[in-house]
């Protein structure tokens, strides 16, 4: 009996420690990783934001044939009195359009590029630059760029979850970053090409990623956007009775 | 077994062993400081006052030796957190208050370096200027608006006057013809670079409209910087307020500003009536209780309806089970609707279809329970032939109305009408309110009065009658003359706040 209870006090303690993860304690080597905008980092709930970032040529001039998006890296460990570089590669998204490199975007390895990807003697922090190519392509496609960290002499990979990031560009009208869930849920509902013209059209406003965020800062004007583009739908249903305004899948367009 | 609770009790005297005795077992008397010369409120004029204060500091503690300081902060601030502004360090203050008018806090606090025992002493400022007080006449000229301030420096009753302030103060007249006067000490306007809470003034007209600063009378915005997208048609009928809001009537259509979240102070869009965005027009008369939504009527459809600051649709408004006319659909004109109190309103009805059938309804305007107790009225009823109405304001069960050129009462309780007052043959009356002040911090100035306003010729005549048990005493307490025509009157003072006055017809 006596024997039975040490067993099963045994097993309980095993059990117990087994639950226990395996954490990276970040004060044995050095590591990085992705993360938030540097005023995010500590506010726990943003600590996966900016995994994907959206971007379209749509509103440039013909002029314009690049452009750069950031993403935000952090090195994990310490300071260095050295400059460190950080290399970063490709990852194929299956079922997506991935972008091509040299093509739809600037390879990573580019000499143009590799001062570019480095972590600063005396800083943990540095803007990871994306530049995306405006090629024709993106007139008739919507690219995604998935990219991760490549293990180098100066870092290995810090947290799993932060090792990604995500840039779906296009020359098209896209669905800014803003557009989103929030303002989905409550101000402007689901996104469709459809719709975002349909608000540009009668509101004389670009309705880019710019323009709502200064909405959205103020609930007054961004009230007033949304009933002045709500009444223009209603207006616009009502002049056409039978054949309510359809985004390009064919369901009938709700402003909520 | 007995072991075991030995060892018990010897592991719990071991931990309890490790508490720390946090015991006070200093049996002296506390400090006591003592600030004595600093008033509980000031009334100071920016930029003309100072505020010049020496107090007595004392302590029951022996030797003790003060630091000071005084410090400002400021009061009704929303959207931002209010900052105590250091003035100096030391006990006498002799401070020019250069702070716009509104409601401030002055700090003083005397420190004992000896004990590091600190009293804090604070006084209300009110910062005013020479606009802060007196009464406001809208008044129109030659199709222009302006506003006439008269002084009131020491009682209710005007001393002085300044003629067309509001051109004095902005360069331009208003178009269009004076409507109504609303005050309101949370609309938001720029101050740096926030905006925050700011005691304004509204001026209406028939064809223009304007929020002012109290304290300088310069305007915050004009009627196109009122709104976001300022309509096209320029007809304000009516500003109020309600539930943290603000509403404007232009045209009959309603636009809102909801004031417990950050806004410019610009109104948004049009609301819709529906989710077909029907056609409406709302009626000038309104009813609110200042702390929820507001009661509207819809011309066009004879249906009352309700509204939300941040809403973009009226809110329906349902029936009482016991009512006698439905909210909704009724067929009837709205010839008047006011305030009586904040849970009770008076409405004066026309039937559509048949135009002489004439009703006072007494309303219990709950927007999910609107009662409605209707008393038709008799072709030989004084009330049935009135052209303008007043009720008041918490006061006497009465209604007073214009009937030609004689004010007349009813009675609410009783439907007794009587003949209470006839302006000279010369004048035709503008307008008439009750309107009462009865802050009690502010006691020289309280009054209640009945006020009559009348043209006389290219002049306004404003007559402020006292009343005895609801009838007007003979003679007026004073009158105000001037040129044009006045279309409302209020009473500003630094007391004033934006539920002082209801807001009505």
């Amino acid at each position: 009996m006596k024997n039975i209870k040490y067993i099963l006090m045994a097993t309980v303690l095993l059990l117990l420690y087994s639950c226990k993860e395996e954490y990276y304690l970040y004060n044995d080597i050095k590591r990085i990783q992705f993360g938030p905008d540097i005023a995010r980092i500590y506010t726990p709930s943003y600590n996966l934001a900016d995994t994907t970032k959206g971007y379209t040529f749509f509103y440039d001039n013909a002029s314009k044939q690049i452009d750069t998006i950031f993403f935000d890296i952090y090195a994990i460990g310490g300071v260095s009195t050295k400059d460190r570089s950080f290399k970063l590669e490709q990852v194929a998204v299956p079922g997506a359009e991935n972008a091509v490199s040299g093509k739809h975007y600037r390879p990573f390895n580019d000499a143009s590029l590799v001062s570019k990807y480095m972590i600063k003697a005396g800083a943990v922090h540095t803007k990871v630059p994306v530049v995306m190519l405006r090629d024709a392509s993106l007139k008739t496609t919507t690219v995604t760029l998935k990219f991760q960290i490549a293990e180098n002499e100066n870092f290995s990979a810090g947290e799993p979850s932060n090792l990604w990031r995500k840039a779906v560009f296009t020359d098209r009208l896209s669905q800014p970053n803003s557009w989103d869930a929030w303002m989905t849920q409550y101000y402007l509902g689901k996104y469709s090409v459809v719709k975002h013209s349909f608000f540009i059209e009668k509101s004389g406003q670009k309705w880019d990623n710019d323009f709502i965020l200064l909405i959205r800062a103020n609930f007054a004007e961004l009230g007033y956007w949304k009933g002045m583009v709500k009444a223009a739908l209603i207006t616009y249903n009502a002049q056409n009775p039978g054949n309510p305004l359809k985004d390009e899948t064919g369901e009938i367009i709700v402003i909520p | 077994m007995k072991n075991r609770f030995i060892y018990i009790l010897l592991i719990a005297s071991v931990l309890t062993s490790c508490f720390k005795d946090k015991g006070n077992y200093v049996y002296t008397e506390h400090e006591e400081i003592t600030v004595t010369g600093i008033a509980a409120s000031y009334d100071k004029i920016s930029l003309v006052d100072k505020i010049t204060i020496d107090p007595t500091v004392t302590s029951n503690k022996p030797g003790a030796e003060f630091t000071y300081w005084w410090g400002l902060y400021e009061t009704s601030v929303q959207g931002a957190v209010p900052k105590v502004d250091t003035l100096l360090r030391t006990k006498a203050i002799d401070y020019l208050v250069v702070q716009p008018a509104k409601g401030w806090v002055l700090v003083f606090g005397a420190k004992n370096i000896k004990t590091g025992y600190t009293k804090i002493v604070t006084s209300n400022i009110n910062v005013i200027t020479q606009f802060t007080r007196g009464w406001y006449v809208a008044k129109t000229e030659s199709g222009k608006t302006d506003l006439d301030l008269y002084t009131t420096p020491t009682t209710i009753l005007p001393v002085g006057k300044v003629e067309n302030v509001f051109s004095l103060a902005n360069g331009r007249k208003l178009n269009g013809k004076a409507n109504s006067l609303r005050f309101y000490s949370d609309y938001k306007s720029l101050t740096g670079t926030s905006f925050l809470n700011t005691r304004a003034l509204f001026v209406v007209t028939d064809e223009d409209a304007s929020v002012v600063n109290i304290g300088t009378i310069k305007e915050i915005r004009d009627f196109n910087g009122l709104f976001f997208n300022a309509p096209s048609i320029k007809k304000p009928d009516i500003l109020c307020n309600g539930a943290q809001s603000f509403f404007f009537i232009n045209n009959g259509r309603l636009y809102s500003i909801y004031n417990m979240s950050s806004n410019t102070g610009q109104f948004g869009i049009s609301q819709m009536i529906n989710e077909y965005n029907s056609d409406y027009k709302l009626s000038k008369f309104f009813y609110t209780p200042g702390f929820s939504n507001p009661l509207f009527f819809d011309e066009l459809t004879s249906t009352f309806y309700s509204a939300g600051g941040a809403s973009l649709q009226l809110t329906s408004v349902r029936d009482a089970a016991t009512t006698k006319m439905p909210a909704n659909n009724n067929n009837k004109n709205l010839l008047y609707l006011g305030f009586k109190t904040t849970a009770a309103a008076f409405g004066v009805f026309q039937d559509k279809t048949n135009p002489n059938l004439r009703i006072l309804s007494t309303i219990t305007p709950n927007i999910n329970s609107l009662l409605m107790i209707n008393d038709t009225l008799a072709v030989t009823e004084k009330l049935y032939g009135a052209t303008m109405h007043t009720l008041f304001n918490g006061d006497e069960n009465m209604m007073y109305f214009v009937v030609g050129n004689e004010i007349w009462s009813r009675n609410l309780s009783n439907r007794f009408e009587q003949l209470q007052y006839t302006v000279p043959g010369d004048e035709s009356i503008s307008f008439i309110r009750h309107q009462k002040y009865t802050v009690s911090s502010d006691a020289p100035f309280n009054y209640n009065y009945v006020v009559v306003a009348t043209k006389k010729g290219d002049t306004y005549v404003i007559r402020m009658f006292t009343k005895t048990s609801g009838n007007l005493n003979p003679a007026p307490a004073f009158t105000i003359t001037g040129k044009g025509e006045a279309g409302d009157i209020i009473y500003m003072s630094p007391s004033v706040g934006g539920s002082t006055y209801p807001n009505t017809l």
